[in-house]
Formats: C-alpha cells, structure tokens, sequence
C-alpha cells in the first residue's frame, strides 16, 4: 500500500557551531492513508519541529519527506484566527487565498461549519467565540486548505499541534469525541501531536514515541484497530512508563 | 500502578461507543457552547453618549469664553492685545457671512488632505520595505525615526529655495512632515503582529504576495491607522507652518496666510479667529474621520479598550 507520508532519516539542526541544537535526528516514520497517529514525546523533543517539517513550514537539514497526500490541514495550539474577519471569512480565507470562486466557497464553508458542529455562527467574530468554538474554526479553516489547489482530490493529511492543550478539561474531552468523529466521516489521515498519554492512547490507532534531544523514534504501539476496539488502559500504563523511562534517560546523562 | 475509578469511567466515555453517545456529545458541546461564549454588553444607549461626548467639551468652551470676556472687562490689557469675544466674533461673522471662511479653510484643507494622500501612497510601500526587508531597514531606520523627531518648519526654507514660494514648496513641507509618521506606524503595526499568524498563512498555502494582502496588512492595521492620524496631525501642522511663512498672492488665501494677514496689521481679532479655525479644522477631521474609523477597527477585534475613549 502507497504511504501517505514517509520519513526517511530526517534530521534537523538549528543554529550552527557551538550553539547549534540538534531537534530531530534520524527519525523514520509512515503513514497509512486515513491513519490516526499521534506523536507523544517530553517538552522539547522535536514534535513541533516535526510536524513543522511535514507541514513544509520548514526545511528538513537531513533526509527527505515523501508526501502522498492533498496539501495538509495545519492546527496549531492556538486557533490564531484572523482577528478581523469573521468566522465565514476565516473558514473562506484558504480559498480566497486559492481563489476558489464564490459560490463554490460559500458551500464549503456552509459544509465545513456544518461538521464542526458551528453552523449559525458565521457572522461574528473570533472575539465573540469560547476557545473550544475557536478550535473548532481553526478546525473548519484547516480543512479548507486543500480546496482549490492542484491536488485537492489526493487523499487529504490533518497535522494537529497540542491542539487541545490550552482548553479546559471538559471542553478538551468533548472535542477529542469530536475530532473522532470527524475522522471517521472524512476518512483524513490525522497526525496528532500531544504530551498527554491518555489523549493518545484514546484518539491514536498508532502511538509513536520520540525520545528527548535529539529526538528519534522510541517505540511505538497499536492502540486500537479502525473500529476502536482494544484495551486502552493496560497500554495507556505501559506507555507513561516508557515515556517516563525515556524522560530520566535524560536526566541521567 | 492502582488506577481511579473515574479515569476507568472515562474510557467508556470515549469515542469507542457508538451513536446514542454521540447525540449526547453534540448536546454537551452545544451547552459549552452557550456557557463559555464570552457575553456581549448591549452597546450603551446612543443619545447619551452624544450627549457625554458633546456637553462637556462645550461648557468647557463656554467656561474659556466667561473668563476670557471677564479678563477683558478688567481692561488689564490694551484691547489690540486682548480684543472682546464679541469683537473676535464679528470679524470671524463677516468673513463668514459672505463665504470667505469656506474658501479660506478650502484653500489649506484640500492642500493638506492631497499632501496627505501623496504621503500615504509613498510612506506605505515605504514602510513595507522596512519592516520586511533588513538591511532597508537598517538602512532607514534610524532616519525615519529621526525625521519624525524634526520639527518640519525647519524644511520652509530649504523648500522655498528649490521650489520658490509655489504649492510644490507646499507639498514639500508637507510630504516631509507626514511620511515618517505613517511609515513608522505601519512598521510598528507589523512587528506587532503576532508570528503564529504568518505561520498560519503560510501553512493555508497563501503565497507572498497574498500574506502581504490578506494577512500583513489588515493585521497591521491597527498601528498603520494610528500612524495615518499621527501623519495627518503632522501634515496639517507642517502646512501652517510652511502657509504661515511662505506666504504669496500666487498660493492664495489659506488659513497660514490669513493668519499672517492678521498679524501684519496687528489685528489681534483676525489672529485669533485665524487660530480658532486652525483648530476646528484639526479637531473635525480627528472626531469626524480618524476617530470612528479607529474605534470600528478596534471595535471588530474585540480590542474594547478604544471603546471606553
Ligand atoms: N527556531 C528555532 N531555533 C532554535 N531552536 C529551536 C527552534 N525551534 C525549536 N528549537 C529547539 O528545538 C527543540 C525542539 O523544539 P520543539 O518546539 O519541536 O519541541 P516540542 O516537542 O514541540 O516541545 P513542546 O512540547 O514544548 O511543544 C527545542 O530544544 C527547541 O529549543
Ligand atoms: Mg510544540
């Protein structure tokens, strides 16, 4: 089967000389198409620096990145919507940027909103919204980035950075139920980047685990097949002791 | 390692149940949804912000004016240094009666606000450059910012001399007065933009110039207006300056001009009214122009501190 993306020993420097920090160095890694894989790893290993990577916001020093998929849909920690524009506009502004015409904009917006759940919001601002209605958005305008580019009908590719990170514990857990269900209804492969065992293990099919400085691929699990079956909590264990583990590595040396 | 009860709860919770729970989870979000949107005040009622707004600016006025005619029945101060209110007020009527004043003020306004557009057209891509591009901005800086310091009567001469006293000695003055203003304005409005924003530009695929379209420049726009009124301020100031010493039959009658028209016939009515007029013209182009534009911009981002103004 033709992977989605596949890393092939990826490093990544910053900085040059005696300063320079090695982030990432030799990290393999695929993914199947419409896979849900989350990357759990210490503060500062590199998981930013990852996804940045596959996302294109940044150059790889070393190895390649091979991407079969439409442009990815990238979530950062924050929503970071457009202060000015509307919920409307900001969903539309990845098709404006690809000057999608309007009718056909107005209808995805209208069909994007409509699976985040936040139809009837479109007029007002993001000032106006709780933070999990801002993800949500963010959500909405990520998927949107495909539309109107090239290769808009490849199998599509969701990069998600802490997204949850700063909401609180109950807007958190409803939106993991959400971002499954969105999952399952769009078929997108997902790359979820969390420090949280727990998330991982409830929303990934795979976890992989990125050891501290430089990062590198520790190990990785099958959490649960597509029809989420398979017994979470045994692994969810194991997991925080091998995260735990790499952590004091660290310490140690 | 012993684990709660309520995090074994939890699992069941997740996303491995089928569709009853999924009803439950629209329902739950729908009601963080209403509890945790931020709750919008009704905008206070209209009239009485007219009024708050209006009333006190003008008892103020009427206040000045008491003491002032106060000051002159105390006959303190020969009447060519100080003239009655009710003198001033007939000067300013009989120019004002026969449309003179509309021609003056029409003279120096249409000047500033075309210098002014000039300005804008050159400090905007001006200040692209220096905000974007380093080494301009290593360049220039330092200059810009100075020039912003440089009161720019100090240009008149040098501009009369080049341009002779004609409306380019005008413009001159007043390109130099405003340009640096709106540049900086626009450059600090770009460095207060938040970086994720760029990111996320580029991340939805937009190229560079579209980020400089949809995404620099109304996200600088905040600072960019402030320097816009800051450059207004100066263009209008500049043009006194320059109208006031530079003054010809050929340049017509603006409101420098007529002011120095007062003050060489030593009709302290004339210089007074002439000042007044400066003034209005500065403080109606700031309420009826600046003002609401930049309370609609803050307004729409949620930025409610210029809402309290
Ligand atoms: N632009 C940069 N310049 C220099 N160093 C950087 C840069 N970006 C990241 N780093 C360094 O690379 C390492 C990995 O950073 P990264 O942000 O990818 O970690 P992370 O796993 O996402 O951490 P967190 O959980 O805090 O988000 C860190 O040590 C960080 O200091
Ligand atoms: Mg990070």
């Amino acid at each position: 089967m033709e992977c989605a993306i596949e890393l092939s020993g990826i490093g990544k420097t910053f900085g040059r000389g005696k300063a320079a920090i090695t982030a990432l160095d030799g990290v393999d890694l695929r993914m199947a198409p419409g896979e849900f894989l989350c990357l759990l790893g210490a503060s500062g290993c590199g998981k930013s620096t990852l996804l940045n990577l596959i996302a294109n916001l940044d150059q790889p020093s070393t190895g390649s990145i091979v991407r079969n998929t439409a442009r990815p849909a990238v979530m950062f920690q924050e929503a970071a919507l457009m202060p000015w524009l509307t919920v409307q506009r900001n969903v539309e502004l990845p098709m404006r940027l690809h000057r999608v015409p309007k009718a056909e904009r107005a209808e995805k917006v209208a069909e994007l909103l409509d699976l985040v759940r936040l139809s009837g919001v479109n007029d007002k601002r993001p000032h106006e919204l709780s933070g999990g209605m801002r993800q949500r958005v963010a959500l909405a305008r990520a998927l949107a980035s495909a539309a109107g580019t090239e290769e808009a009908d490849e199998p599509s590719l969701l990069l998600m950075d802490e997204p949850f990170a700063a909401l609180d514990a109950i807007t958190r857990d409803v939106l993991q139920g959400e971002l499954i269900r969105i999952w399952r209804k769009t078929k997108t492969a997902v790359l979820f980047v969390t420090h949280d065992v727990r998330e991982a293990t409830r929303l990934g099919q795979r976890v992989v685990l990125l050891s501290s400085r430089p990062g590198r691929v520790v190990r990785e699990w099958h959490t649960r097949d597509i029809d989420g079956t398979g017994d979470s909590a045994e692994v969810t264990d194991e997991i925080t002791a091998a995260l735990r583990e790499v952590i004091s590595q660290h310490a140690a040396t | 390692m012993p684990r709660p009860e309520v995090s074994g709860q939890r699992e069941q919770d997740g996303p491995k149940q089928d569709d009853p729970k999924q009803d439950d989870l629209s329902a739950v979000e729908a009601g963080l949804d209403a509890l945790d949107a931020p709750v919008h005040q009704e905008p206070p009622r209209r009239l009485r912000t007219v009024l708050f707004n209006v009333l006190p600016p003008i008892a103020a006025l009427v206040v000045l004016i008491l003491i002032w005619q106060a000051l002159w029945a105390s006959a303190l101060w020969p009447e060519y240094k100080l003239p009655a209110p009710g003198e001033v007020w007939a000067e300013f009527w009989s120019r004002a009666s026969n449309g003179e004043v509309l021609s003056i003020i029409w003279t120096s306004v249409h000047r500033a606000v075309l210098g002014f557009a000039i300005a804008v057209a050159v400090a905007t891509p001006l200040g692209l450059l220096v905000a974007k591009v380093p080494i301009v901005r290593a360049a220039l800086g330092p200059l810009i910012t100075g020039m912003q310091g440089l009161p720019s009567v100090a240009w008149v001469p040098a501009a009369v001399l080049w341009f002779g006293i004609e409306d380019p000695a005008l413009y001159f003055v007043v390109l130099l007065g405003s340009i640096p203003s709106i540049t900086n304005g626009l450059v600090s409005g770009i460095d207060q933009i938040p970086p994720i924003l760029p990111r996320v530009g580029k991340s939805l695929g937009a190229s560079n110039l579209a980020a400089v379209r949809h995404i620099l420049l109304p996200a600088a726009l905040p600072g960019y207006l402030s320097g816009l009124k800051q450059g207004w301020a100066f263009s209008w100031r500049s043009l006194m300056a320059a109208e006031l010493i530079a003054t010809s039959p050929a340049l017509g009658l603006g409101l420098g001009a007529y002011l120095q028209q007062g003050n060489d016939l030593s009709e302290m009515s004339m210089v007074i009214t002439a000042i007044f007029l400066i003034l209005l013209v500065g403080i109606s182009i700031e309420l009826l122009v600046f003002r609401p534009l930049e309370r609609h911009v803050l307004h729409s981002r949620g930025l409610t501190g210029a809402m309290a103004k």
